[in-house]
This record gives C-alpha cells, sequence and structure tokens, in this order.
C-alpha cells in the first residue's frame, strides 16, 4: 500500500489539536515535499526528568534494575514529565516501553545492565557451540515486562499520549549484543560462516517479534511509533547498525547489508538512524535499499560539534531521501542560509513554549 | 634474511598470526638480531596499519587482527629480547575512566604504543582516580599515563584523575595523554593533559613527542 493511500485515523491528545496537520506534515516530508513548513519536532528541557536521572545515579545495578522493572513507576514518571504541556510541530508525546537498546537480543539471551539513563548486555554467546542454544524465547523476562509496560500503557494512555513499540535491533548490533563488539570484529575474520549463521539467527525473529507489538498496538487504535516519535499509519521502523561505525565498507556490504534488506521488507515507513561519520561510511550501501525511506543524521560530541560542518554530507543525503538533523537553537539561522528546505525535519531542543513558537514561526518563513 | 623481516612484516600487516609466529621464527634461527626484528619488521607495520586507519583505509577489526599478530610475533620474540637486553623506548600506564566500560580504543592505543615500543600497563576500564595514582606509585618508573574516556558523562573524571595527580604529588613527574571520541585538544589543556590525540596512530606520534622519542 502506497503511504498516501493508507487508511488514516485520528488520535485525541490533550495539547496537540492539531495532531491531523502533523500527520499530514509528517507524511508530505516522507514525499520529499512540503505543505506550510518543515516538520519539526521539539525536546523541552525537563527539570523534573533531570531530577530523576540524579535519583537512579546513587543507585546499585540491583537498586536500579528494580526501578526499570516497576512498571508503575515507568508510567507515573511519563506522565509526569509531560503533565500539562502543549504540543507544538510535530512533537507527539509517546511512551515507548523501554529497557534499552539491547532488549531485543535480551529476548534471545544475555542478561542486560541497568544504567541511569540506559542498559547495556553482557555478551552471552562465548563459544559458537553453543549458538543453536539460542532461541527468540517471547516467554522470558524481558519480553514478559515490556508486554506488561505496553499494555498498562495502553489502558492509561487515551486522550494523553500515544504508546509506540519497543526499540528493536535485530541487525548486527544484536550479534554484538551476543559476543561483544572486539570479539564480533575478530570473528569477522575468523569466522565470517558463523558471522552469518548468528546474523541471519538475530533477524530470524524480527518479524514476529515486530507483528506481536504493532497487532497489539494497532487493535488499541494506537499508530506505529518507537522513540522517534514519528509516528505513522502504517507500519514504520528505525532500522540502524551502530556496530558499522568500525567496520569497512566491504564488510558492512557483506555482513550488514543483506540483514537491512531483511529488516526493512514488510515496513511502510522506514527511518534509518546514521549514527555518526562511521555509520555514514555506508550511506551508499543503505540508501540502495528502496525501502530505506528517510534518513535521520546524529553528529557525534567533540569534534563533530557543530552542525555546519556537516552541511555538504547532509545536502547529498538530502537529495537523495528525506532527512532528520538534530540541531541547536544557535545553529538554525546559518542552517536555514545553507539549505534547501525540501525532505528535513528538524529536531530541536528548546526551553519555552514561547521558544517553541518563535522557532516554528522562524521555520515558516525558510 | 630481508626476505623472512619482509614476510613478517606483511604478516603483521595482514593480521596473519601463525604467519608472524613462523616469520619471527625463522628470521631467529636465521641469526637475525632480536631488535632488528622488532625495529625493522614488526614495529614498522604497526606504524602502517596506525597510517591506514588514519586514512580511513583500515578499520577496527583490520587494526585488532594485527595487533594480535604483533602480540603472536612477539610471544616468541620477547625472551630473547630480555636475553639481550633490549629495552622498551618507555612505560605506559593507561587505562579507561571512572564509570567508563568502553575499552575498544584504549585497547587499540594500547597495542600501538606497545607496537611501537612501550612498556604498557594496562589497568582495564572503569579505573578509578585512585588507581591511576597507585599504580604510577607502584610501577615507579612510568613515564606516561594515557587516559580513555567515550561517554561525555565519564570525561571530567579526566579531570578529577589530573587533579588526583597533583594531591599525590606526582603531576610532574609524568605526561598524560588523553583521549576518547569526545576529547578535544581545547578540552585536554583545560583539565591540565599535556597531549591528547583523535586516533591510535596519532597516540603514538603524541606520546613520542610527550616522552621525548620524537621533536
Ligand atoms: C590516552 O590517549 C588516547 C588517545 C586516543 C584515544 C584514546 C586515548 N582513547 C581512544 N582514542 C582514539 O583512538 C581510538 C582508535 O583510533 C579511538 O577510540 P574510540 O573508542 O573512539 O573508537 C574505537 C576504536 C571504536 N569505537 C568504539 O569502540 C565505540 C563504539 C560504540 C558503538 C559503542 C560501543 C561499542 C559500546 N557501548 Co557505547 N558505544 C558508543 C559508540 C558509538 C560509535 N559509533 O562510536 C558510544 C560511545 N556509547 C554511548 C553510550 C551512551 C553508551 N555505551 C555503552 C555501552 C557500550 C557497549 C558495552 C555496548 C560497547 C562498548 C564495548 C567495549 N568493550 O568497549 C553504555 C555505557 C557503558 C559505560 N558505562 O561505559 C551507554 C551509556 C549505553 C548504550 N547502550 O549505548 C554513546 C556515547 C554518547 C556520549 N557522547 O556520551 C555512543 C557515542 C553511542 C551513541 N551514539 O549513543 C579514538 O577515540
Amino acid at each position: 500500500m502506497s503511504s498516501q493511500t493508507q487508511e488514516r485515523w485520528s488520535v485525541e491528545i490533550a495539547g496537540m489539536p492539531h495532531f491531523d496537520q502533523a500527520m499530514d506534515r509528517i507524511y508530505a516530508w516522507f514525499e520529499g515535499e512540503i505543505i506550510d513548513r518543515p516538520p519539526v519536532r521539539f525536546s523541552a528541557h525537563n527539570a523534573f526528568v533531570e531530577q530523576q536521572k540524579g535519583h537512579l545515579a546513587g543507585m546499585n545495578a540491583e537498586e536500579r534494575k528494580a526501578l526499570w522493572f516497576d512498571v508503575e513507576y515507568q508510567l507515573d514518571m511519563f506522565e509526569r514529565s509531560i503533565e500539562g504541556r502543549v504540543w507544538h510541530g510535530e512533537t507527539f508525546p509517546v511512551f515507548s516501553p523501554n529497557l534499552g537498546p539491547d532488549v531485543y537480543a535480551a529476548f534471545y539471551a544475555g542478561d542486560l545492565i541497568f544504567g541511569e539513563v540506559t542498559s547495556w548486555i553482557a555478551p552471552a554467546l562465548k563459544d559458537w557451540d553453543d549458538m543453536d542454544a539460542l532461541r527468540l524465547d517471547m516467554d522470558n523476562v524481558y519480553f514478559r515486562k515490556i508486554d506488561e509496560l505496553t499494555m498498562q500503557a495502553l489502558e492509561r494512555c487515551p486522550g494523553k499520549y500515544l504508546v509506540g513499540y519497543t526499540d528493536l535491533h535485530p541487525g548486527l548490533d544484536c550479534c554484538v549484543g551476543w559476543r561483544g563488539p572486539q570479539q564480533f570484529c575478530l570473528d569477522m575474520y575468523d569466522s565470517p560462516e558463523n558471522v552469518h549463521r548468528l546474523a541471519d539467527l538475530a533477524i530470524s525473529g524480527f518479524e514476529t517479534v515486530y507483528d506481536h507489538y504493532d497487532d497489539i498496538l494497532k487493535a488499541h487504535g494506537q499508530l506505529s511509533v518507537n522513540w522517534m516519535g514519528i509516528p505513522t499509519f502504517g507500519r514504520m521502523h528505525v532500522p540502524s547498525c551502530d556496530f558499522s561505525s568500525l567496520i569497512s565498507p566491504a564488510m558492512f556490504e557483506e555482513f550488514g547489508l543483506p540483514i537491512l534488506q531483511r529488516e526493512v521488507k514488510t515496513m511502510t515507513h522506514n527511518i534509518f538512524h546514521i549514527d555518526g561519520k562511521g555509520v555514514a561510511r555506508h550511506r551508499d550501501a543503505i540508501l540502495s535499499v528502496p525501502e530505506v525511506h528517510a534518513i535521520q543524521w546524529v553528529q557525534g560530541m567533540g569534534h563533530d560539534l557543530p552542525i555546519m560542518q556537516w552541511v555538504p554530507l547532509i545536502k547529498e543525503i538530502q537529495a537523495r531521501a528525506p532527512i532528520i538533523i538534530d540541531l541547536n537553537k544557535a545553529e538554525l539561522d546559518d542552517f536555514m542560509e545553507a539549505m534547501e528546505p525540501e525532505g528535513v525535519f528538524l529536531w530541536i531542543a528548546t526551553e519555552s513554549e514561547e521558544e517553541e513558537l518563535e522557532l516554528l514561526d522562524r521555520i515558516a518563513k525558510w | 634474511m630481508e626476505e623472512l623481516l619482509d614476510g613478517l612484516y606483511t604478516a603483521v600487516l595482514n593480521g596473519d598470526a601463525s604467519g608472524a609466529v613462523e616469520n619471527v621464527t625463522a628470521a631467529l634461527n636465521a641469526g637475525a638480531a632480536p631488535e632488528a626484528i622488532l625495529q625493522e619488521s614488526m614495529i614498522p607495520a604497526m606504524m602502517e596499519v596506525g597510517r591506514l586507519f588514519e586514512l580511513g583505509e583500515a578499520f577496527v577489526p583490520e587494526m585488532l587482527i594485527a595487533a594480535r599478530a604483533m602480540q603472536s610475533g612477539l610471544q616468541i620474540l620477547r625472551p630473547h629480547l630480555i636475553a639481550a637486553d633490549v629495552e622498551p623506548v618507555g612505560k605506559v600506564v593507561l587505562g579507561t575512566v571512572s564509570g567508563d566500560m568502553h575499552d575498544i580504543g584504549k585497547n587499540l592505543v594500547g597495542m600501538m604504543l606497545e607496537g611501537a615500543g612501550y612498556a604498557t600497563v594496562d589497568l582495564g576500564v572503569n579505573v578509578s582516580p585512585q588507581a591511576f595514582v597507585d599504580a604510577v606509585e607502584k610501577e615507579g618508573d612510568v613515564d606516561l599515563v594515557c587516559m580513555s574516556a567515550l561517554l561525555t558523562t565519564t570525561m571530567p573524571q579526566m579531570r578529577a584523575t589530573i587533579d588526583a595527580f597533583k594531591h599525590a604529588e606526582i603531576y610532574d613527574d609524568v605526561k598524560i595523554m588523553v583521549g576518547g571520541a569526545p576529547v578535544t585538544p581545547e578540552f585536554a589543556e583545560a583539565i591540565g593533559a599535556h597531549g591528547s590525540a583523535d586516533d591510535a596512530g596519532q597516540a603514538v606520534k603524541v606520546a613520542q613527542r610527550l616522552t621525548g622519542l620524537a621533536a
């Protein structure tokens, strides 16, 4: 089904009377078109959220895990963080059940280690002989917790926010979770046939897992959305491969590309998350996949700031696919001066509602 | 002989561990001086890997297999170097700072420094300021301390470690190099580090400058 002909419906969200227009702008963006201005997503500074992070900092690993697993607490915190907010631009309140980026790997095997704002996995596959024991387990502790977070959120969300599906990384990043990144780099030379088998195993459960959440969400009148906060009425997904920042284009083409092609196949909207210049090295391969509909560009820290140094790269991608850019509001004028607006989706961190309205005005004149 | 040393160079460069072992053994059997094997073949190979990495022509897996080949060769060579009284060019203590578990970059820097002839003491990850101080005091003859951080949230631990060195009054006895993706030269200078490097190849050059081996 073409994205333009998909069935659409409206969702009531307090503080977001313009839900339908926002969706129209997003659909236009996917087509490289602009209705009245490019879409904009704001991430507002939230003193409450900052304070909660500080709260976790003083805890030991077990205490942190208990809080990550506390469904009531997670939902209370989320709801308090959005309380009374008015949603400007294409900023949707979305609760995405979250146990960190390695949760998909942990659905098969491995323990998650919980930090303050994210988690990571302890590699579980020490010996290739144990590969056959790796199985998608939809009854495992992490899977059940994500289900619980999803179901509770669906009960509590009406009129207030959207519920998304959890962050799923079924490609090489999943294999890295099982083997550890350094070992996996060596595996690519030492045991390429096992790398292929492992990648195949990682992707094999993806459609089942994705469908599981998509069915639940759609049965509750929800859209398709995840941490990225860009909803669609079809099947949206954010493929990525952070590990690819460590390897050559030839290796990505051999091991990463075939998995990406399978990962995106059943989706209507894929936004590939390019995390820094190391991943951008593979943009030709990534964009060679017709189902990769858009790109999110994330520059790194340190030398990789500010955004203006990336304008040539951004233009190059913009010529081939719609692109999300996360920039600092102080960089906005220079950025708009240097770029054409078609196909650009802006993400901007803000301090207040007034500021968001002022930025929308400025962007409307671009 | 030249053929054997060339073969060893190629084996290390291509990450061929068994080839490295065979060529080191053959070169020793043919009477090559252990120092020549190290200086004329293995170190240049690692420097070339570092150069290719800097140029974006080699990547992390290639660096890792080259370093592994170097280590395999060194295992054979090391007893001969000791017997021949070949001294390391300097001693380095390195680690990833407190709260940070990223070690691939730090390991590569360590491997490259070893490849350049330094003796390294790797403290691992999540190394507290006090553990850096203790290691330098225990080792005694440390020339260079290398700290790695990959998280913006752990970068302040670099300053904390340097402050701990000042507090322990050993700051003037060593040189300090910092690195990791978010680290800039401006940050390094601001916290009192003596140098910083963007990648493992450059780290060797900065180390050589800081330890007086190069201008
Ligand atoms: C002393 O002198 C010197 C001189 C030069 C020095 C030097 C010292 N040290 C390094 N260098 C330099 O030389 C090296 C070789 O050329 C270079 O080293 P680098 O380390 O930069 O480069 C390495 C060769 C390759 N690069 C890497 O190894 C890092 C790759 C990425 C993908 C990465 C990995 C692999 C991991 N991670 Co993490 N991880 C990411 C990274 C994203 C990315 N695309 O870069 C990054 C660094 N991680 C991040 C985060 C947030 C985290 N990670 C975490 C965990 C992990 C893994 C355990 C899964 C794994 C580390 C495994 C390991 N054993 O190291 C968590 C924190 C854990 C902790 N407390 O440390 C977690 C908090 C959570 C998470 N799930 O992502 C981000 C940091 C954001 C920030 N700026 O603060 C991140 C940029 C990913 C992202 N985009 O969000 C140079 O910097």
